[in-house]
């Protein structure tokens, strides 16, 4: 008879244990075992548990807990807790003799089965990468909707242009004999005073017509805030959805704020017609600027870069607020099933439904004038289309009977009818859960995976909907294509800012804020400068252009502006430091001609009168020590520092985290950093050696402080220094690799220059663009999968969009995609009889 | 939190008798009509229609409670107890905006217009108005106090109103350069009263075919994966069974009070476009919600706009093809336009007495008598006569309870600026003020001789 091990409250879930081989159950294949470690207690416990546990119990248990046939064939599992299984095992166990396991050593085996494999906790460390069964994160949901909004009108192909379109006209009309100049123009902030916008175009009154698009690489709030003395409407997202109207200018109302939810990747349709009117009283002076505060920015005139001088599809972004997802992996996954994310899943469908109403259905009725209308065919034929996008395939009969037909059924009101449909599609399991879609062809399936690992959305292209009609993404060479080609769209580039700034882990950085005395106008513009400074530099070195991983790390330019170079002096300032190029002039007006600035060289053939300057970006040479491109950044060198000390921990924790990929214990406690008051004989560096110099403490920080210690050239705000106050900076340190190799490292530069090319650095940034893209670990797809990533990205020269390319080639191969389960018959032939 | 839905419920789920309940708490008598209670609800709804009126045909020949209702207002005989006729009320205010900009911009707010860029057929260009408007102000006050905050407020209804901002479309305002857009859609009005609720019976609706879905799906993936599903489908069932609830004590609040009004949510008749021809069904559709609404306790102040200062509605229903502004510049001596304009404002009277009628015919949720005896209906206008643009002698005609003023009366009160009316309203509403809009027109008080 075996024995009868805590049978009350076992949970068996046999299929989900997976042994646990090491013998230290925390151990980490990068934890590095030359390190000097006094155990903690606890540590010593969990052997003792061990080692009682491989004496008594193991024989019938298993190793690990997972059962011996004949003698006892459950897996041990469950949720008591510690002192729960101490007091049974000290009752009870060894079967027959419980005398000889009780007290400590009874406590000893609980506490190390607990650990090892028998809580929830250690289960789900314990289990086999697998690709798990998600819904859609709240991005993606929006991105998705985005998307099925788009299926009406197309996506916004990639466009080499910036700056909007302007047209001129004389009368406060836009009529077309009165058209008096039409350019692009490269922002919108012009101050005409009483003279119009100039080129005999008359001053009383006046029509100006700008379009474009507004191009977003972050997700979040926007505000966007117009000024104009005169009236003006302002459409967008869409031209003829009004955002602003001030179609009377009133008063000394001149401002006008919106804030709207954007998506990254996403470009939207800007529309502004501004009108002088002509009045029988004195005309007054006109002025307008198109402003916007971005997340983490500061109110700043749109750039240029931002802006599109083409006429963008109409899209949809959606306001609903959506609850943060579960990011307990380190990436946002949506496993979170609870009341609040359903509401807002409701609200979102009630959201999209509006918009559907009052500008999909119209459009669609207008494109389809012609066609026959018996029974609301074309109201069905409408929504079948939303369905099928939404579902990621074709609507068997039960579906398009329940989520189209039925619904319409239920009212004769139109509006309420596609209210009905979209909330029971958007609620579908269909659309929620993309993986739901093992009853699909091949191609639909890899062109679904495609669409969720590259935008993060459904697929909604013509071109990716026509292969999929045709089979067209079968073999590795159609999807290889397929992402080359998808790769190359803003959507893509969206996603990809995300993952640099995940990892560079920017969201844990938050509001930079330093001693105002120490360091004088070190203040929120300048933060958002900075900011803005990296993300051109990140831009410029995997994204746009050439794009090269290593160039991250010794880039040979950087991106400034004038309040940049006036902080952080010669080396930030323009080589071709013309004033035009940083800042625009403006001409004093006199009494008889309007002003107006100069343009930069490459546009002195034209004249922007009224013209006002914008403190804009450039890029310039980067000298040392600041050309080892994030690595000798102020904004990271600032963002991992105190307020008025550089912080070697931060920088140490950062490197070997994030840019390194190595795991890190938290700390023994939290700790408050040893006060530069009361050690003013030290340097940074030996306060922080002073303070981490523990044995216990020093299990991490060998590894932490020799690398934090090599940016100690950086100070507080990530101005280069060679003294900290009477001592030279001594930014010496070292890393232990994964193979055990050490590198010592003499400053900065040499840390850069590993990074390069570190099997660790590349690595970390390899399985982070995967977790990123995927949101699955890449285990679960092919055990290989990570190497096989890393030698490719190696082989094509560090380049990022070949790297996304090849994971989503990865992530869609068919042969990784989870099968039906054999013993289930397919849903389509049990629900059609 | 304990709600009653009636005061009957109220009784019998306090066990406690009328009588009982006076002596028990002390509270005043609220079953008496005679006795104004100090807790009785208020409420104003400001009826605007445009151009002026024939003053002739509109206008009693004689003041006092023995007067006669002309040809415009004929439709309001069933009410005319209940009616005020106010003549001799001036729009004073002067500064920037031609007439009708300053007719209606001036309207409720009793004050100038900012200079701006729209500049009218005559005087100089203006903006928007510089104050508050009346209704604005006081659903402000009653918002500050929990004894009458409402859900909403006030309510801002349109009918027919053009897609433009612009100072003659604009009646109300939440303060200086703020102008209120009415809402004229009334599916949008719906979506905004009902929305939330019309969308929770939608998915209660629903998610039965969901949860078969869910469950069908489920089969496609493995043990371990359906476990999600299965947590998705027992929320979604708890949310089912919540809906339930929720949704059958709506319905049994509206039965159980006796009252049609409960929360039922109405009933919009299908697929009505936003255009000329449909004028007078939106006009219905817009006063049913708007009664409907009120009757839920929404809110207790509102503006009802039909079209705009200046507007344009052709009453083809009424034989009419010109429209409504062209018309009103026409000289009296045109006979055919007169006669016209006469039918028109007719019609803007039939679509106020119609108001009248549903409030007269809903009891007033939780107390005795109907709704009308506690709403004042405020029919007004930005001119006194289209062709003169005179805003001297202002059409102001009130209907209900809603006041408190003496009802069944003509007042003609020669030439006084109706600042003063506006600050009588505020007074009326248990909210006096020491002016409203421009002080200069206000030194004189609130009307005398209406409570």
């Amino acid at each position: 008879m075996p024995c009868s091990f805590l049978n009350s409250r076992i949970i068996v879930l046999a299929s989900l244990l997976y042994l646990l081989c090491a013998s230290v159950p925390h151990a980490r294949a990068d934890e590095n075992p030359a390190a000097a470690t006094v155990p903690s207690d606890r540590e010593v416990l969990l052997s003792q548990g061990e080692s009682i546990w491989k004496m008594k119990c193991a024989e019938c248990h298993g190793a690990n807990g997972e059962g011996v046939e004949q003698l006892y064939d459950k897996a041990l599992a469950g949720d008591e807790t510690v002192g729960q299984l101490a007091e049974l095992i000290d009752r009870t166990m060894p079967e027959g003799a419980p005398e000889e396991c009780q007290g400590d050593d009874a406590v000893a085996v609980a506490t190390w089965i607990h650990e090892a494999f028998y809580s929830e906790a250690a289960r789900l460390r314990n289990r086999p990468p697998r690709i798990t069964l998600t819904h859609l994160t709240s991005n993606q949901l929006q991105q998705s909707l985005a998307d099925l909004y788009g299926r009406f009108h197309g996506n916004m192909p990639l466009e080499e242009q910036r700056g909007l379109r302007a047209e001129y006209y004389n009368g406060s009309s836009r009529n077309k004999n009165n058209l008096k100049m039409e350019r692009i123009d490269p922002v919108v902030n012009f101050d005409w005073g009483t003279w119009g916008p100039g080129n005999g175009i008359s001053k009383d009154a006046f029509y100006v017509y700008w379009q474009g698009g507004l191009k977003v690489e972050e997700s979040g709030q926007y505000e966007i805030i117009m000024r104009s003395t005169a009236a003006f409407k302002m459409d967008f997202g869409r031209f003829g959805r009004l955002f602003i109207d001030n179609h009377v200018q009133s008063g000394d109302k001149s401002e006008f704020r919106k804030t709207v939810n954007l998506l990254a990747g996403r470009v939207y349709p800007v529309k502004i017609d501004l009108y002088q009117r002509k009045r029988k009283t004195e005309q007054p002076p006109v002025s307008a600027r198109l402003s916007w505060v971005a997340p983490h920015g500061i109110e700043e005139v749109i750039p240029e870069r931002n802006l599109i001088p083409v006429s963008p599809p109409p899209t949809f972004a959606l306001q609903t607020k959506l609850p943060p997802d579960d990011r307990s992996y380190g990436y946002d996954r949506g496993l979170a099933v609870d009341r609040s994310w359903d509401e807002s899943t409701t609200l979102a469908a009630a959201e999209f439904a509006s918009v559907a109403i009052s500008e999909l259905w119209p459009d669609y009725q207008r494109s389809h004038n012609e066609d026959p209308d018996e029974n609301r065919a074309k109201l069905r034929a409408f929504v079948a289309i939303l369905a099928e996008t939404a579902f990621r395939g074709p609507l068997s009969d039960d579906e398009k009977k329940f989520y189209v037909d039925d619904q319409i059924d239920a009212t004769k009101d139109d509006t309420l009818a596609i209210q009905r449909c979209l909330l029971t599609i958007l609620k579908s399991p269909r659309f929620l859960y993309p993986e739901l879609d093992r009853d699909r062809s091949v191609s639909q399936r890899v062109a679904n995976r495609l669409a969720l690992v590259l935008f993060d959305s459904l697929p909604s292209d013509k071109v990716l909907l026509d292969a999929v009609s045709k089979n067209e993404l079968e073999t590795d060479e159609q999807i290889r294509q397929m992402a080359e080609r998808m790769v190359n769209d803003y959507r893509c580039e969206g996603k990809m800012h995300e993952m640099l700034f995940e990892w560079l882990n920017l969201s844990h950085i938050g509001n930079i804020a330093k001693d105002s005395e120490q360091f004088p106008n070190f203040n929120k513009e300048l933060v958002a400068d900075l900011r803005t400074s990296l993300k051109l530099t990140l831009d410029e070195a995997v994204i746009d252009g050439e794009s090269d991983f290593r160039q991250l790390f010794d880039a040979n330019w950087l991106y400034t502006n004038s309040r940049l170079a006036d902080f952080y002096g010669d080396n930030w300032t323009s080589p071709a430091t013309e004033p035009e190029a940083v800042k625009m002039e403006v001409k004093e007006s006199s009494s008889d001609s309007p002003a107006f600035a100069e343009r930069p060289p490459h546009r002195a053939s034209e004249d922007y009168y009224g013209l006002l300057p914008v403190n804009s970006f450039v890029k310039s040479e980067a000298s040392p020590p600041y050309n080892r491109g994030i690595l000798s950044h102020p904004y990271l060198m600032s963002g991992l520092a105190y307020n008025d000390t550089s912080s070697p921990i931060h920088r140490g924790v950062f490197l070997i985290r994030y840019m390194l990929g190595r795991t890190l214990r938290p700390p023994n406690a939290a700790f408050t950093p040893l006060s530069a008051d009361l050690h003013p004989e030290l340097t940074t560096r030996e306060r922080v050696a002073l303070q981490t110099g523990e044995e216990s403490c020093q299990v991490c920080h060998s590894k932490i402080n020799g690398l934090g210690f090599t940016l100690e050239g950086f100070d507080a705000v990530g101005r280069f220094r060679e003294m900290e106050g009477e001592k030279p900076i001594n930014s010496h340190g070292s890393y232990i690799d994964r193979n055990g190799q050490t590198i010592s490292f003499n400053n900065a530069k040499d840390v850069a220059e590993y990074m390069a090319g570190s099997d660790d650095a590349h690595r970390a940034f390899v399985h982070r663009a995967f977790q990123h893209f995927v949101k699955q670990p890449a285990a679960a797809y092919n055990p290989a999968a990570m190497d096989e990533l890393i030698n490719e990205f190696r082989s094509d020269q560090f380049d990022l969009r070949k790297l996304v390319v090849d994971v989503a080639v990865v992530a869609a191969n068919p042969t990784y995609l989870n099968p039906l389960p054999p013993a289930s018959p397919s849903p389509d032939s049990t629900t059609s009889n | 939190m304990t709600h009653y839905y009636s005061r009957r419920d109220f009784l019998r789920n306090t066990g406690l008798s009328a009588l009982g309940i006076h002596l028990a708490m002390g509270l005043p008598s609220f079953a008496s009509s005679d006795v104004t209670p100090k807790n009785r609800k208020q409420r104003l709804i400001f009826v605007f229609s445009p151009n002026g009126v024939i003053p002739d045909h509109f206008w009693p020949d004689t003041v006092g409670a023995d007067f006669q209702l002309k040809r415009i207002l004929e439709p309001l005989a069933p009410f005319q107890d209940q009616t005020i006729t106010m003549k001799g009320v001036c729009n004073l205010i002067r500064g920037d905006g031609d007439g009708h900009m300053r007719g209606i911009g001036c309207l409720l707010t009793g004050i100038e217009l900012f200079p701006g860029d729209i500049q009218g057929g005559s005087d100089t260009p203006a903006g928007w108005s510089m104050g508050i408007s009346v209704d604005q102000y006081l659903k402000n006050q009653l918002q500050a106090n929990p004894a009458t905050q409402t859900r909403f407020g006030s309510l801002e209804f349109g009918v027919m109103v053009p897609e433009r901002a612009d100072t003659w479309t604009r009646l109300s305002y939440g303060g200086p350069n703020q102008p209120m857009a009415p809402i004229d859609d009334p599916y949008q009005m719906f979506d905004k009263l009902y929305g939330q609720q019309k969308n929770r019976e939608m998915l209660a609706s629903v998610l039965d075919g969901l949860q078969d879905d869910y469950k069908r799906l489920s089969t496609m993936i493995s043990s371990e994966d359906r476990a999600m599903l299965e947590e998705h489908l027992e929320m979604t069932r708890q949310l089912e069974k919540d809906l339930q609830v929720e949704l059958s004590a709506g319905k049994r609040d509206g039965a159980e009070s006796g009252d049609s009004v409960g929360h039922a949510v109405p009933t919009l008749p299908a697929n009505v476009e936003e255009q000329n021809d449909n004028m007078p069904l939106l006009t219905k559709m817009q006063i049913d919600l708007l009664v409907n609404s009120f009757a839920a306790d929404f809110a207790r102040v509102g503006t009802f706009q039909i079209t705009n200062s200046v507007g344009q509605p052709r009453m083809k229903w009424l034989g009419i093809d010109e429209g409504h502004h062209t018309l009103s510049h026409e000289p009296d001596s045109n006979e055919e336009s007169y006669e016209k304009l006469i039918k028109i404002n007719t019609w803007y009277c039939e679509q106020v007495a119609y108001l009248a009628k549903r409030l007269a015919e809903t009891p007033e949720p939780g107390a005795d008598g109907s709704m009308l005896d506690n709403t004042t209906i405020v029919w007004t206008n930005e001119l006194g006569k289209g062709n003169s643009h005179t805003r001297h002698n202002i059409p102001f005609v009130m209907i209900g309870g809603g006041l408190g003023w003496k009802t069944g009366m003509a007042y003609d009160y020669k030439k006084v600026p109706h600042n003063r009316l506006l600050m009588s309203f505020c007074d009326a509403m248990g909210h006096p003020v020491e002016s409203f809009g421009n002080p200069d027109f206000c030194s004189e008080g609130i009307l005398t001789g209406l409570a």
